[in-house]
C-alpha cells in the first residue's frame, strides 16, 4: 500500500468530519455555519486533490484497501477519472448550495441539523461514487437517502410531511428491492467486489441468464434514484418541499449519482456477461444489448413527458422539477446509444462523453436555476407564476443569472449546455439513428417552450413588489460565471469527459488495477 | 433441498402480506409493509448462503471438528441491513406522527384531498 492512496478516502473523511463537528457545534451557530463553509470548501479542495492525483496516475486508478485488506475480500474504494469527474459536479454544485443556504435559511432552525445532514448527504455521495463494493454502494445509498429524507421534510409543513412521506416510503422499498438484487448477485457469482464480479463474468464461470435478471432489478433502483421515467413520481412533490439549496443538490447531484451507478454498473462491470436473448429489439448477446432499448424507452418517456409537464406547471418549482426529468432523459439517451454500440468502441465512448457532458452542464444550471427559484421565494414571497411578473426590471444582476442558466440549458453558444445538446445530437448523427435525433429534437423544442413560458411569467409583465437578496444573487452569479467558463473553455472540460468516458468502458483496466493491488 | 422449498414459501407469503400493507389506506400499515418487506429482504440475503455447514465461527474450534461452514459473509450483510432497517423504519415512524400532527389523519385518502395545494410553501 502506498501512501498516496490516501488522497482517496480525503473528500470522504473532510466530509464525515464536518459533518459531525457541525453537528457538535449546534449551540454556536456562527461557529457551526463558518465551520460548514470551512468543510465545503475543503471537500472542494480534497476532491480536487484527488482529481489531480487520478490525472497524475500513469495507470488512472488509485484503488484504496479499507483496513489494509484487499479485493476481492477486503471493501476497496477506487478512484479514477470517472469517479473523478462525478465527485467534481458535487463539489461545485454542493459548495454552491451550502454558501447559498447560509444566506437563505432561517439561521435558528437550521443551527439544529441543517448543516451536518447537509455534510451527511455530500458524506453518501462521495462514498456511492467511490466504492468498488456492491453492497457498500447500497450503504452509502443509505446515507445519502437517509440524510435527504430528514431535508425534504426540512419545514415539517402539511405539504413537506406529505411529500416526505411518498419519498420515504419509496426510496425505502427501493432499498429492499436493491438488497435483493445485491443478495442475488452475490449468491449467483460468489462476490461482491465490481472488479471482480466483472472478472468472473468475462472468465464464463458465472450463469449469465440469472445475472441479467437480476442486474435488471438493480436497475430499477438506480433509474428511481436518477428519477428516469417510469420511475419518476416522487420528483415533483419532493423538489417542491425541499428548501431550494436543497433541491439544488437533489436535482444536480443526487440524481447524478444515479446516472453514474447506471454507468459504472452496467458499462464497466457487468458488460462482461453475454447470454443468448431472442428478444424484440435486442440484437446481440451482451447485455448492454439488452439494455439499450430499455434505457432508449426509459429517455423517450422521460423527454416527453417531462417536457408536457413542465409546459403545465402553476410554478417555478413544478416547472423545473419536470426540466430536470426531462433533462435526465437527455442524458440516458446517449446512453441508449451508447449500450447498443460496440464494445469499447469510439461510438461507445464518444456517447458516454456526451452523457457526461450533459450531466456536467444539467448539474450547473440546474442547480443555479433551482436556487433562482430560492431567491425568487425570499424575494417575492412565493414561486406561483401567478404572483410573479418583471423581476428583470427589479433587479437585472438576478435576471441574468437566470436567463445564462435557461440559455445553458436550451443550449445556446458558448454556454457549456451548447456542447451538451451538440455531442448528444452528434451521437444520434453518428449511430445513424433518426429516432434518437426526432427525440433529442422534440426535447430541445419542448425546452425551449417551458423556458420561455418561465421566462415570460417571471421577468417580464407588470412589476411585482420585490425585496433585493443581493448575497444570494451573488452565489447565482458566481454559477452563471461558471457556465460561461465551463463553453468558453471547453477544451479541458471535454478532455476530462472523455477520460471519464474511457475509463468507464476499460472493464480490463479497471479489473487489473483493483485486483493486483498487494498481489 | 426442503430448507430451500420451505424458505422460498416462507419468503413468498412474507413478500405477500408486506405488499398487500403497503396498499392499505393507514399510513402505519404502509410502515408496516416495508418493514415487513425489508425483513424478508433480510431472510432472503440469509437463505443467499445456502444450507449446508455449521456455524461459522464454532465449526473447527473447541472440538466442534472441522466440517463445511456456512457462508458468513451474507450473516455480516445481513447485521449491516438490519441496522440501516431499523434507523429507517424508527424515522418512518416519527414522520407518520408528524403527518399526523400536520394533517390531523393518516388516512392516505383524506391526504391526498387535503393536500389540493401544491404549492410548496416554504414559509419566509
Amino acid at each position: 500500500m502506498s501512501h498516496p492512496a490516501h488522497v482517496v478516502v480525503a473528500p470522504l473523511l473532510v466530509a464525515l468530519l464536518t459533518a459531525v463537528t457541525t453537528l457538535l457545534a449546534r449551540s454556536f451557530p456562527r461557529l457551526q455555519r463558518g465551520l460548514s463553509v470551512l468543510g465545503g470548501v475543503g471537500y472542494a479542495a480534497a476532491v480536487a486533490a484527488l482529481a489531480a492525483a487520478v490525472t497524475g496516475d500513469a495507470d488512472g486508478y488509485i484503488v484504496y484497501a479499507l483496513s489494509g485488506w484487499d479485493a476481492p475480500f477486503g471493501i476497496v474504494l477506487v478512484a479514477d477519472a470517472l469517479s473523478a469527474f462525478f465527485l467534481i459536479i458535487a463539489a461545485i454544485v454542493g459548495v454552491a448550495a451550502l454558501v447559498f443556504s447560509v444566506g437563505y435559511l432561517d439561521r435558528e432552525t437550521a443551527a439544529l441539523s441543517y448543516h451536518s445532514l447537509f455534510h451527511f448527504m455530500l458524506v453518501g455521495v462521495t462514498g456511492a461514487l467511490l466504492t468498488g463494493d456492491l453492497f457498500n454502494l447500497f450503504v452509502w445509498f443509505e446515507v445519502m437517502l437517509m440524510a435527504s429524507y430528514v431535508l425534504v421534510v426540512y419545514y415539517s409543513g402539511p405539504e413537506h410531511t406529505r411529500a416526505a412521506l411518498h419519498y420515504t416510503v419509496l426510496n425505502l422499498l427501493g432499498g429492499a428491492v436493491m438488497l435483493l438484487a445485491v443478495g442475488g448477485l452475490y449468491a449467483v457469482t460468489g462476490t461482491l467486489n465490481m472488479a471482480d464480479m466483472a472478472h468472473r463474468l468475462a472468465e464464463g464461470a458465472v450463469d449469465p441468464a440469472p445475472v441479467l435478471g437480476l442486474s435488471a432489478l438493480l436497475f430499477t433502483v438506480f433509474a428511481l434514484k436518477a428519477g428516469i421515467v417510469p420511475f419518476q413520481f416522487w420528483v415533483p412533490d419532493a423538489y417542491r418541499a425541499a428548501p431550494a439549496p436543497v433541491t439544488a443538490v437533489l436535482a444536480g447531484v443526487v440524481k447524478k449519482v444515479g446516472i453514474y451507478a447506471i454507468v459504472r454498473v452496467y458499462f464497466t462491470v457487468l458488460s462482461a456477461g453475454e447470454v443468448a436473448l431472442d428478444l424484440p429489439f435486442v440484437a446481440g448477446d451482451s447485455y448492454l444489448a439488452f439494455f439499450g432499448p430499455v434505457m432508449f424507452a426509459m429517455a423517450v418517456g422521460s423527454i416527453l413527458l417531462g417536457g408536457v409537464g413542465a409546459v403545465n406547471q402553476p410554478d417555478m418549482d413544478g416547472l423545473l422539477a419536470y426540466s430536470s426529468i426531462g433533462q435526465i432523459g437527455f442524458i440516458v439517451l446517449p446512453l441508449a446509444v451508447a449500450a447498443t454500440a460496440p464494445y469499447g468502441g469510439s461510438l461507445m465512448t464518444f456517447a458516454i462523453t456526451a452523457a457526461l457532458v450533459y450531466s456536467l452542464n444539467h448539474g450547473l444550471a440546474k442547480g443555479l436555476l433551482f436556487l433562482s427559484s430560492g431567491v425568487t421565494r425570499r424575494a417575492v414571497g412565493s414561486t406561483d407564476f401567478a404572483d410573479l411578473g418583471g423581476l428583470s426590471e427589479r433587479d437585472p444582476a438576478f435576471a441574468g443569472a437566470f436567463f445564462l442558466g435557461v440559455l445553458a440549458l436550451i443550449g445556446i453558444p458558448p454556454l457549456s449546455g451548447f456542447f451538451g445538446k451538440f455531442l448528444v445530437f452528434d451521437t444520434g448523427v453518428r449511430a445513424g439513428s433518426t429516432p434518437v435525433l426526432a427525440l433529442a429534437l422534440v426535447g430541445a423544442v419542448f425546452t425551449v417552450a417551458y423556458f420561455s413560458r418561465a421566462w415570460n411569467r417571471t421577468f417580464w409583465g407588470d412589476p411585482v413588489e420585490y425585496d433585493p437578496q443581493p448575497r444570494l444573487v451573488a452565489v447565482l452569479a458566481v454559477l452563471a460565471v461558471g457556465l460561461v467558463v465551463v463553453g468558453v473553455g471547453f477544451e479541458p472540460v471535454v478532455a476530462g469527459a472523455e477520460a471519464a468516458a474511457e475509463a468507464a468502458v476499460n472493464r480490463s483496466g479497471y479489473v487489473d488495477a483493483v485486483l493486483e493491488v498487494g498481489a | 433441498m426442503t430448507a430451500s422449498f420451505v424458505m422460498a414459501a416462507v419468503l413468498g407469503l412474507l413478500y405477500a402480506l408486506g405488499t398487500f400493507l403497503l396498499l392499505r389506506r393507514d399510513v402505519v400499515r404502509v410502515v408496516w409493509g416495508i418493514t415487513i418487506i425489508s425483513q424478508a429482504t433480510n431472510t432472503y440475503l440469509v437463505t443467499m448462503g445456502g444450507f449446508a455447514g455449521s456455524v461459522p465461527v464454532l465449526a473447527g474450534h473447541g472440538g466442534h471438528g472441522g466440517g463445511a461452514v456456512q457462508d458468513p459473509l451474507v450473516q455480516a450483510l445481513v447485521l449491516t441491513a438490519i441496522v440501516i432497517g431499523f434507523g429507517t423504519t424508527a424515522f418512518a415512524l416519527v414522520l407518520t406522527y408528524r403527518v399526523y400532527e400536520e394533517h390531523g389523519t393518516i388516512d392516505l385518502q383524506a391526504l391526498g384531498e387535503d393536500g389540493a395545494d401544491i404549492d410548496g410553501g416554504e414559509p419566509r
